[in-house]
């Protein structure tokens, strides 16, 4: 057995072929669902029937509305956090190869180590500003 | 792949009829068990009640008709769209659920490698001869797929609560965003500290190290905690289903769906339980691999007949199988979280915790202490350190906006000192309908 290595060479886009030929399917499956259910079922409309649902009251406005400023706060270290992670894997899987114990380790330790503190000062004032604090 | 897809769809429809039983079972009922493979139709029953598998009873059998049915049926019912929704994307949201949750299942390295032989079959030509990954797709990034794919999911489902224009799914879907992207975080980095155990992205190559030297959730259990919670919120399941809580939003996000569009929705979020339970399995259960401590003889990793594949298979699926029941008696078992206490619970322990475990991890990885018993030290003595330090963290860093409940004062449960209340009902029908005895009327 011979499992390719993380090289820039052994990147082989006919590997995911299977992969496209499946989102394929699974697009023609949603969707042919989605068809067929309203070929197959019966149709009847009307006004309160399309009414948006409030347990049945009368809807009061519209769901287009102003909502919480915390999602947005959440949404944006969210992006902190997850671009850090997208950086620290090829990084983790390649530090994993290196010989432990040795200089160059420690360069690449003490790299990722300052990306890190940076996250977490950002961690931090997000948290003093009350971000991850919800009542 | 047409038959994959529908291999995979009838897995999941029959993972809720297990879900139906395991909740029976739990809330002491019987479940389903009248639906077999007759459906009620006369023809298909008397073709069930042949002499020779008269006795199987394949016309009730435990009512293992019921997932086919309950497809059948949201074929039939009306697909309703309410007049305010967002045409295009409402139609479209479900379409969007339900790929993700199909596509992850490609990189699950099911069977391992097959030394499949040489076959001539007619039009297709000469297949086999070579080693096959028993897998959807050999890709090199691996897990990476997995759990890129995953974490689209949250797309079709903001989308879906935006476009129904309906208060409940609205909150349900902003709930679910803020709560999938936050359980992201911790996720990936548990991955990654498990990536830097392993060295690797290749499935195949996780479960042939812990083939070798034992499963991962030995050598890591915190991170294997810290993945499994964050599969069950990534997934929408109980504890943390805040996005469809029956009780408070009447199903959150697919409110407004119906037929077989709430469907899509329902059959993508056990799909995902699928997949998460097969990703926890190849990442911390071994795979197919049964040797849990690594010691004694153990299955190499080579290619092997198709009997071989078979049994890893087996193995493979029943872990899937124990995980996939043990999220369902979670969910069946504990109490729905709140919806701060979830992010309570995301931000300020499990993101720390994580991030804590990368830097130890790629310590040790750096001065070599990769054997397993060091890791579970580590990963033991991280917990014993976090509980021990979260009372005094909480102390020093505060709580900007704690988490307090304001009294209304002057309200029927906190009156004004000296007030006179009336704490009956004010309702003319209510008071006619049930008088209080002794009730204090004010008008």
């Amino acid at each position: 057995m011979s499992s390719p290595t993380l090289t820039l060479a052994s990147v082989d886009l006919s590997s995911y072929l299977p992969i496209f030929i499946m989102v394929l399917a699974a697009v023609g499956f949603g969707v042919m669902n989605v068809m067929l259910t309203q070929v197959l079922g019966p149709k009847r409309a009307g006004a309160r029937k399309g009414e948006t649902y409030e347990s049945g009251m009368t809807p009061i406005g519209t769901a287009r509305k102003r909502f919480n400023v915390r999602f947005y706060l959440i949404a944006m270290v969210f992006l902190v956090f997850d671009v850090e992670v997208v950086f620290l894997y090829p990084w983790g899987v390649t530090f994993a190869n290196l010989d432990p114990g040795t200089h160059e380790g420690m360069i690449w330790l003490g790299r990722i180590l300052f990306f890190l503190f940076t996250t977490i000062v950002a961690y931090l004032y997000g948290f003093r500003k009350g971000v991850f604090s919800f009542d | 792949m047409a038959i994959v897809v529908h291999v995979i769809l009838i897995g999941v429809a029959y993972s809720i009829y297990l879900e139906r039983k395991i909740s029976a079972y739990i809330q002491d009922r019987v479940g389903p068990n009248r639906v077999g493979f007759g459906f009620g139709q006369a023809w298909l029953h008397s073709l069930f009640m042949l002499p020779g598998i008269k006795l199987l009873r394949l016309d009730r059998a435990l009512g293992l008709g019921q997932p086919l049915a309950d497809g059948l049926k949201f074929f039939l019912k009306e697909d309703y769209r309410p007049t305010n929704v967002d045409k295009v994307l409402f139609t479209l949201a479900p379409v969007i659920v339900i790929v993700p949750a199909l596509i992850g299942f490609m990189i699950i390295p099911w069977g391992g490698m097959w030394d499949m032989p040489l076959v001539d079959l007619p039009l297709i030509g000469e297949i086999g001869g070579e080693m096959v990954h028993v897998a959807g797709a050999n890709i090199n990034i691996g897990v990476i797929y997995l759990l890129a794919v995953g974490s689209l999911g949250v797309y079709g489902i903001t989308l879906g609560g935006w476009a129904s224009n309906n208060k409940y799914s609205f909150l349900g879907g902003l709930r679910c965003t803020a709560q999938m992207i936050s359980y992201e975080i911790p996720m990936g980095m548990s991955l990654l500290a498990v990536v830097l155990v392993f060295g690797s992205f290749m499935p195949e190559r996780m479960i042939a190290d812990q083939s070798e030297n034992g499963w991962m959730v030995f050598r890591m259990p915190l991170a294997a905690v810290l993945f499994f919670t964050c599969a069950l919120a990534e997934a929408n399941r109980a504890p943390f289903d805040n996005a469809e809580a029956e009780q408070e939003l009447v199903g959150g996000y697919h409110t407004e769906y119906s037929s077989m569009r709430f469907a899509l929705f329902f059959l993508a979020e056990y799909s995902h339980m699928i997949t998460s339970s097969a990703f926890f399995a190849l990442l911390f259960l071994g795979g197919w691999s049964l040797n849990p401590l690594g010691v004694g003889p153990h299955m190499e990793p080579v290619a092997g007949s198709f009997l071989l594949v078979l049994a890893k298979f087996g193995i493979y699926f029943g872990k899937v199988m124990l995980l996939v029941c043990f999220m369902m008696v979670i969910r069946w078992t504990l109490p729905r979280m709140r919806y701060d206490q979830i992010m309570m619970l995301g931000w300020h322990a499990l993101i720390p915790i994580a991030l804590t475990l990368v830097i130890i991890t790629s310590f040790m990885r750096q001065f070599g202490m990769m054997d397993w018993w060091m890791l579970t030290i580590a990963n033991v003595a991280l917990v014993a350190v976090a509980m021990a330090l979260q009372p005094m963290l909480q102390r020093s860093l505060g709580n900007p906006t704690a988490n307090r409940q304001i009294p209304m004062y002057g309200s029927r449960f906190n009156p004004v000192p000296g007030a006179v209340v009336n704490t009956a009902p004010t309702d003319p029908m209510a008071l006619e309908d049930r008088p209080v005895q002794g009730a204090v009327t004010t008008v």
